[in-house]
């Protein structure tokens, strides 16, 4: 007994006080995070894992930063997990790569860690990004969707509402345009990269079309030229997007925003704290809202946002497991909203007055991450998004038809399917 | 014989060195290309050809290859004219010589990603310093047209400095002498350019094209940075094809045979060099 209170008294005082390197005694399991870079104070980020440390007085975490880019953390995963002796045990995936991580074996079979009840607290879209043949192979840590800004001041001005329907947001935006003719309407991401497939996926799906219903590959379908004759039109016929978008992808597009010279943008929630920042032109006169639809569909907005997955082949499966309960935890969570921005995946923490008073937008990103849809979840991917990218890219720039850029990818894809189930 | 075979026992180290950093890689990658495979799926089949007949009628690839050519021709060329003219002029005596050597290296000496990035801002349509200059609203990275000369100007913007570096000192081992007595045949600067200066940089001029060529063709970084291989594919190299069947869906298999042809090319370009260089000398 005296040695327990004695123990107690070294884990409660002189572990949290010691350098790391003599804390990391032979008796603790030492595991290894990787993750993506943490926005705003690292500090706050690393406290919260010396927090999981001091609870978990047997596990040492020790977490690596990868590069920024998202192809490059891709790159890396790749070609550590296929040499079948990855040095890490847990890991942040961007929505994406799950089918396909999960296909290749690399994840461990994460299912019972998220029971129907808990599950009901997270928001629908990424527990379906994560469910692969029915499994779940990695959990959801923080959830990133699509949403209209639009300057508050200016539409109040002129009385006007935000705009539900996209011809809406094109009569709006030419009113708005005439009024001030160095204001840009609507600015959204067009360069070929992937971004351009998250937004063209929110034109085609608010207009009730999709990429693959079922086994069914459904490209060049009616609805979905439409909607890609849209984005079209919104450059070069309606004018209500400059002809930079063709080139745009998320930072140009918030520091013209920001500097007060749009009046909408599509973008993701990491630009409202930007904009509401100390010296923000736009601070206080942005507002947020879920993205237009056309007349038949209903808004949606493509999914983002990091999940945390095992390896497979991990010797500590069970300190693993803990620290991802921890990572998803409400208090963690809560944490990580308040230090990163990084938005909660637990629908409740959206209704917590202590969160709300310090992040008043929460509630109003609620609505659009219920909309969130995943981009199709399947192992093929990055082989449909890589003939997407030039495609929608080709559509609408005006290089070819909507109608002969969606054939000509219908027919590629379905050749990568096909070769698929060949084997 | 004796000497023979001392030599031989002189460069086997070397031999081996090469053969496991440079044979084996190659081979490998060779191995690879005959196969289907798939990483997520674990497949690895040998499919003999397949690879290279598919890539026959891959229309993206032929794209590609389009692309990477006239990208190679025009800012090598370009790079070749502007290095040569820059390299004489700064071959003269005049103050703050040094001072302008050195800043023309500038371009070279700053990393890559980095200036592309730069040149990104630079060209956008809307902020960009270029059409502010210019006057005018031009979508630079956004109309295929535009793309693929912007991206050749900042390769040509970057690069030339390395062939102003190697023709320098090319300029540098001609003998004075040889200017003095053309002078007095009273030959012109345009005269003793074409029949002092150039025939004896020529060996030098290969060598820059052989270095530049290379290069261009295998030319990555910049163009990913600049514009991701779009609008539509317009900027796609061979390269960036290669990479993103790589690593961003995992075909090792065909993108095996995508290098491999990059390497063909870039060693039919390299022997082609060297045979007009060895085939002066004899």
């Amino acid at each position: 007994m005296r040695y327990l209170a004695l123990l107690a008294v070294f884990v409660l005082i002189v572990v949290p006080n010691c350098s790391s390197e003599k804390s990391d005694s032979a008796t603790r399991v030492r595991i290894v995070f990787k993750h993506g870079k943490i926005s705003g104070d690292p500090e706050e980020f690393r406290l919260l894992l010396r927090h999981f440390e001091r609870r978990n007085p047997g596990i040492a975490v020790r977490d690596e930063t990868l590069p920024a880019s998202t192809d490059e953390q891709h790159q890396f995963y790749v070609t550590n997990l296929e040499g079948g002796r990855a040095d890490f045990d847990v890991f942040s995936m961007d929505v994406i790569w799950v089918p396909e991580f999960s296909r290749a074996g690399w994840l461990m079979d994460l299912s019972d860690m998220l029971p129907q009840e808990e599950r009901l607290d997270f928001f629908p879209g990424p527990i379906r990004a994560v469910t692969f043949d029915n499994r779940i192979y990695a959990i959801p840590w923080y959830i990133d969707a699509g949403l209209l800004f639009y300057r508050k001041d200016i539409l109040a001005k002129y009385g006007f509402k935000p705009p539900e329907k996209w011809d809406n947001l094109v009569s709006v935006s030419r009113a708005l345009m005439s009024r001030d003719p160095g204001l840009y309407g609507f600015i959204w991401q067009g360069k070929q990269y992937e971004g351009l497939v998250c937004n063209a996926l929110e034109f085609i799906w608010s207009n009730n079309g999709d990429i693959i219903d079922g086994d069914r590959l459904v490209i060049n379908s009616g609805e979905n030229i439409y909607a890609l004759r849209f984005m079209r039109d919104l450059i070069y016929r309606y004018r209500v997007s400059p002809s930079l978008v063709t080139t745009a992808t998320e930072e140009p597009c918030r520091h013209i925003f920001g500097k007060g010279k749009a009046v909408f943008m599509r973008n993701w929630p990491y630009a409202w704290n930007l904009f509401n920042a100390e010296d923000s032109p736009v601070k206080g006169k942005v507002g947020v809202t879920v993205l237009p639809s056309f007349k038949k569909g209903r808004s949606s907005s493509t999914l983002g946002g990091w999940q945390l997955g095992i390896y497979r082949h991990t010797k500590h499966p069970g300190e693993a497991r803990k620290l991802i309960k921890f990572l998803i935890s409400p208090e963690s969570q809560k944490a990580l909203s308040l230090a990163a921005g990084y938005n909660p995946v637990r629908k409740s923490l959206y209704r917590d007055r202590d969160l709300i008073t310090k992040q008043p937008f929460l509630p109003g990103l609620f609505r659009v991450f219920m909309k969130a849809r995943p981009r199709p979840v399947t192992p093929y991917y990055m082989m449909i998004s890589q003939v997407l990218q030039p495609e929608f890219s080709a559509a609408i720039t005006g290089i070819r038809s909507p109608a002969a850029a969606l054939t000509s990818a219908q027919k590629q894809i379905g050749h990568i399917l096909e070769a698929g189930h060949e084997r | 014989m004796k000497d023979k075979e001392r030599g031989i026992r002189y460069v086997a180290p070397s031999l081996i060195v090469l053969t496991l950093v440079t044979v084996y890689p190659v081979l490998y990658v060779f191995y690879l290309s005959l196969h289907r495979k798939l990483l997520i799926f674990n497949i690895s089949k040998f499919i003999a050809l397949d690879n290279y007949l598919f890539l026959i009628r891959d229309e993206r690839f032929w794209n590609a290859l389009r692309n990477t050519a006239y990208f190679t021709g025009l800012s090598v060329a370009l790079e070749l004219l502007l290095g040569l003219g820059i390299a004489v002029l700064l071959n003269r005596s005049f103050r703050l010589k040094g001072a302008s050597r050195a800043i023309v290296l500038i371009p070279w000496a700053i990393p890559t990603v980095v200036s592309a990035r730069m040149w990104e801002m630079m060209f956008n349509t809307d902020f960009g310093v270029i059409n502010y200059l210019l006057g005018v609203k031009i979508n630079w990275l956004g109309s295929p047209f535009w793309a693929i000369h912007a991206a050749i100007f900042v390769d040509v913007w970057k690069t030339t400095p390395f062939v102003v570096i190697l023709l320098t000192a090319g300029l540098q081992v001609i003998p004075r002498e040889l200017y003095s007595a053309a002078r007095i045949d009273g030959a012109g600067s345009w005269q003793m350019f074409r029949s002092v200066t150039l025939p004896l940089l020529l060996p030098v001029i290969l060598v820059v094209l052989l270095f530049r060529t290379l290069d261009a063709f295998r030319v990555f970084d910049a163009v990913y940075v600049l514009t991701g291989g779009g609008p539509a594919n317009s900027t796609e190299t061979v390269s960036i094809y290669a990479y993103k069947v790589l690593f961003q869906t995992l075909q090792f298999g065909y993108g095996s045979a995508l290098s491999l042809v990059v390497f063909f090319c870039t060693g039919s370009i390299g022997i082609f060099y060297i045979r007009l260089m060895t085939g002066r000398r004899t």
